[in-house]
């Protein structure tokens, strides 16, 4: 019998692992910058939690009803910014999830700044498996077809892949639709675990967290968002040893890691050894030529 | 650039195995108290070792309550051992740190109870981790009590959720019944910090100051703002005779600050958010005259704050605020149950529910069937740079 | 009314406006978000209060001071965090930014402690009063010293040798090191020009607002950063631009919406300049080579 404090980190890992992998699709593969990921599972969390406790939804129907409103919001989104390039892109996602945060805090419905309380704890172990699993399968599904030659085409270089018949904008769409789906699944998951929810765990530093997974893992490596999630699980725990040093040694370990290994954990080293800015933003995003698992 | 990188990779190893080493000595190491040694060579066979943990932001940016919090808990914990209070037995102390963010504090809820073994928690400081921790402690059957944590319904259907503060609810209609009978004000405007603490306060002021008065204008503000010249801008067209401040000491000095800089002189009304030496430190002239509610008074002469006044200021080199205070005495609580009841989680537990006219440094505490606290409201009003109490 | 709030926007943005040109010239040069930068404002403030504090320094030396040192940590966090990861992907230099600063914010935190500390104007505080708004002695140093740094950052660029030097290495560094421009200094120079903007921000909100915490260059770095990006990231009109903008709208906003809201109409109104302008406001569009 494991401790309920070795559960409830197992428990975190796999949902960071969805929320990872997710992102992965959209940085990694598609080369789109999103630091706004903790808004599609905030969305996905309060909505699958009202869903349970308003409209008396089972545990599996409130966690798709809560990853298709995220989706749907990763599409409305999506839409209009995807037009937005690189850095800009991130900007305007990073501020899509600051809106988000600041009107969960100001909405009646979704208990304010006190948050929302009674959340049926529906999140097992055995959910969390199955979850990381399907979406693992999933992503790689989509990734060894069409589609996903289609989202690396377009990270490779958007102008050839448009050239090609290749429709980006369709594609880009698709890939934050996918994104906030499972997003908002891991919303779902983290909610009815912890049976309470507050605007204040979802603000930007927690996409931030999301990002460092994908990154420190391997950008466009399915895997090393696994190991990615694991690792920025873990590691904050195990420095609970350090007492006050904690968040000392963490920003540090960050630092090492990225020198260490600045390809990621599991990702190749950067093709072009170029420095030149004449490269578009959108190449430099991508660092591995390996798709998939 | 070769030398360089090789160089840097021997500091890397050396940083990573420090971590290391902190990691395997810290299964035993709470992070506190030189005194434990003492304490550790005083237990002698048959003594009973209770761990007390605390839960609360030790860094981000709510970390100055969260330190407060643990100094406080400290404080108590020391007094026990080092007194002997009860022979036989010794409390130990776990800190764990929450970010300030509520999902954090469950894993901190978590790990105080599994890998700690804690018999008792006094957190967490924000009312959310204390949400977050309310089911775990609940499965658990650990006892907690939070020192700080004010949001309303907060203990309800939890038998091992308590706390000790002061009611939101209850201090600010008091004092927005104070404002208008006894200091004749009658047209407020509120500022309150978009928190539960901050929306709890206003919404309690509204209510008793509309019935008794009137609120012309409304304006919320953000945790760690340092701007705010708009809300006061606003605020200044309604001319209101006073401001009540629903928020912390370090913006509530700002505010001050900023109001009386372009010429907005009203009496400022607070709660026991203010309650901190910064207030006056920050503030300086401008916080002169501000009246607000609290649970403790540093000025009270009764022994039992002198000497927690002084330690405070011995140990940590500044005055405690009323975080530090609160608790101080939630520790206290816990210690009265563990020498009425006992040293198991249950025994504690009964104790804490039990808790009735607690003469603590935050005035006489009971705890309602509901795990709420009942205690006193004074109001305080700073006077030539200090805490005065007028009621 | 009107002309109150647009006063308390423009000092609000000159603040941002001074941490966005150091995100600006970082990005400029390197492409790199440099996420510390927020932590570079915060020991700016730190530095000059303890200089003022507790060494009974005057304000000017004092401020210099700070911009000085500042500039050497600049320097140090980019040789130790960003040098190496020069020709690693971005997000593995904006993942070791992230690190970076989170270490040097825990590094204050553990020195300094959690307690705001008071920083005491050394400006007396007087109000001058016109019949549309009233504005304080500070709010005018604040902005003149502004107004001067954007000034002198403008002619360092613009007509000295270091600053053609910096521009050569933003449009093309290859091209520019075999015109015999030395990429490293040129780079080091600018973080230490950037870290100097962003502590002299940090000491003049620190006098303005009276207080200094470790954690204060959270909220302001990310506000910089936009502004940044809402000006066109890269260039330094845009980033006083940007800044400036991003203050009003801020407190606009907070005037005339809704307090709660303010943040978010900010940036609802960030992602619609971004939508008609994609590269910001005074933004280099980005050419796509085929």
């Amino acid at each position: 019998m494991i401790s309920a404090y070795y559960l409830q980190i197992i428990i975190l890992a796999g949902i960071n692992i969805i929320m990872a992998a997710s992102l992965n699709l959209i940085t990694g593969f598609t080369g789109q910058l999103s630091i706004g990921h903790a808004a599609f599972m905030s969305i996905g969390a309060y909505s699958s939690a009202l869903a349970t406790l308003a409209l008396g939804f089972p545990f599996l129907p409130s966690l798709l009803f809560g990853a298709f409103v995220a989706a749907f919001f990763g599409v409305l989104v999506g839409v209009p910014t995807l037009k937005l390039k690189g850095d800009y892109l991130a900007i305007a996602t990073l501020g899509f999830g600051e809106i988000v945060r600041i009107v969960f805090l100001n909405l009646e419905i979704t208990g304010g700044a006190v948050g929302l309380r009674g959340i049926p704890k529906n999140t097992t172990l055995l959910w969390v498996i199955v979850a990381v699993l399907l979406t693992l399968f999933v992503l790689n599904r989509i990734l060894n077809s069409r589609v996903g030659r289609a989202l690396i085409a377009i990270r490779e270089d958007e102008t050839a892949a448009e050239s090609m018949g290749i429709n980006t904008t369709y594609f880009k769409t698709l890939a934050f639709g996918v994104g906030a789906f499972f997003a908002g699944i891991g919303g779902g998951l983290f909610s009815h675990y912890f049976r309470y929810i507050h605007p204040g765990s979802f603000g930007f530093m927690r996409s931030i967290e999301h990002l460092c997974m994908v990154v420190l893992g391997g950008l466009g490596n399915m895997w090393g968002s696994v190991l990615g999630a694991v690792a920025l699980t873990t590691i904050p725990e195990f420095l609970r040893a350090s007492a006050d040093y904690r968040q000392l040694f963490y920003g540090a370990i960050l630092v090492i890691m990225m020198r260490v290994r600045p390809q990621g954990l599991i990702g190749e080293r950067m093709a072009g050894k170029s420095f030149s800015l004449g490269d578009s933003i959108l190449k430099k995003l991508s660092i591995t030529k390996k798709t998939g698992f | 650039m070769k030398m360089n990188k090789s160089y840097f990779n021997v500091l890397a190893v050396l940083l990573l195995s420090f971590v290391l080493v902190f990691a395997a000595a810290g299964c035993t190491q709470p992070g506190t108290a030189p005194e434990q040694e003492d304490g550790a060579n005083g237990e002698s066979a048959g003594s009973v070792v209770v761990k007390l943990g605390t839960v609360g932001p030790l860094t981000g940016g709510a970390a100055t309550y969260g330190t407060s919090v643990r100094n406080g808990v400290k404080i108590a914990v020391d007094e026990f051992n080092d007194n002997e209070e009860a022979p036989g037995i010794f409390l130990e102390l776990v800190s764990e740190d929450s970010e300030g963010d509520w999902s954090k504090a469950a894993n901190a809820f978590s790990k105080l109870i599994d890998q700690d073994k804690v018999d008792v928690i006094v957190g967490a400081v924000l009312s959310s981790e204390t949400e977050a921790g309310g089911p775990i402690v609940k499965s658990a059957k650990v006892p907690t009590i939070s020192p700080s944590s004010t949001s309303t319904g907060l203990t309800l259907d939890n038998p091992y959720l308590f706390r000790n503060c002061l009611s939101d609810e209850v201090q600010a209609s008091q004092l927005a019944e104070y404002a208008v009978e006894e200091l004749g004000l009658g047209k407020f405007a509120i500022l309150y910090t978009n928190n539960d603490y901050g929306v709890a306060l206003k919404n309690a002021f509204e209510e008793t100051a509309n019935s008794l008065g009137e609120v012309l204008a409304v304006e919320a503000f953000m945790d760690n703002d340092e701007n705010f010249k708009p809300q006061l801008t606003s605020i200044q067209q309604k001319d209101p005779e006073a401001i009540f401040v629903a928020g912390y000491y370090t913006e509530a000095a700002k505010i001050a600050q900023q109001a009386v800089e372009q010429g907005l002189e009203v009496q400022f009304l607070g709660a026991d958010g203010f309650y901190s030496p910064v207030l006056v430190e920050i503030g300086g002239d401008t916080v002169e005259g501000a009246i607000f509610t609290a649970g403790f008074h540093s000025g009270d002469e009764s022994p039992t704050v002198q000497n927690f006044v002084n330690t405070y200021e011995e140990l940590f080199g500044e005055e405690p605020d009323m975080f530090a205070a609160q608790a101080y005495d939630a520790a206290r609580i816990v210690i009265e149950a563990i020498k009425s009841k006992g040293t198991t989680s249950e025994q504690i537990r009964e104790g804490l529910a039990e808790t009735k006219d607690f003469p603590g440094i935050t005035g006489n505490t009971s705890i309602d069937e509901e795990g709420d606290t009942i205690k006193d409201v004074l109001i305080l009003k700073v006077t030539d740079g200090v805490f005065e109490r007028i009621r | 009314m009107f002309f109150q709030q647009l006063i308390n926007g423009i000092v609000l943005g000159s603040t941002y406006a001074l941490i966005a040109l150091g995100y600006t010239m970082v990005y400029g040069i390197i492409e790199l978000i440099n996420f510390a930068h927020g932590e570079i404002y915060m020991f700016g403030a730190f530095v000059g209060m303890t200089l003022v504090t507790v060494y009974q320094m005057p304000f000017v030396p004092a401020f210099l001071l700070a911009m000085a040192l500042a500039a050497l940590l600049g320097i140090t966090v980019e040789f130790f965090a960003y040098r190496p990861l020069r020709r690693s992907s971005r997000l593995a230099a904006l993942i070791s930014a992230i690190g970076a600063s989170i270490f040097l914010q825990n590094l204050a935190l553990l020195v300094k402690g959690a307690r705001p500390y008071s920083f005491p104007s050394p400006f007396a505080s007087e109000v001058y009063k016109t019949s549309l708004f009233t504005i304080s002695r500070v709010e005018l140093i604040i902005l003149a010293i502004s107004f001067l740094l954007m000034l002198g950052l403008t002619f360092l660029i613009q007509k000295t040798k270091i600053g053609i030097a910096m521009r050569a290495t933003a449009q093309d560094k290859d091209t520019a090191s075999l015109m015999g421009i030395d990429i490293n200094s040129v780079i080091t120079i600018t973080f230490a020009v950037g870290s100097a903007l962003g502590a002299a921000a940090g000491v003049m909100v620190g006098v303005y607002f009276r207080t200094v915490t470790p954690m204060m260059g959270l909220m302001p770095g990310l506000k910089g950063f936009v502004a940044a990006v809402l000006g066109g990231i890269g260039s330094i009109p845009g980033a006083m631009l940007g800044g400036l903008l991003l203050g009003i709208a801020e407190v606009m906003g907070a005037a005339y919406i809704s307090s709660q809201y303010r943040d978010a109409i900010a940036f609802a109104i960030l992602i619609v300049v971004l939508l008609f302008k994609p590269a910001g406001l005074i933004g280099r569009s980005l050419q796509v080579k085929v």
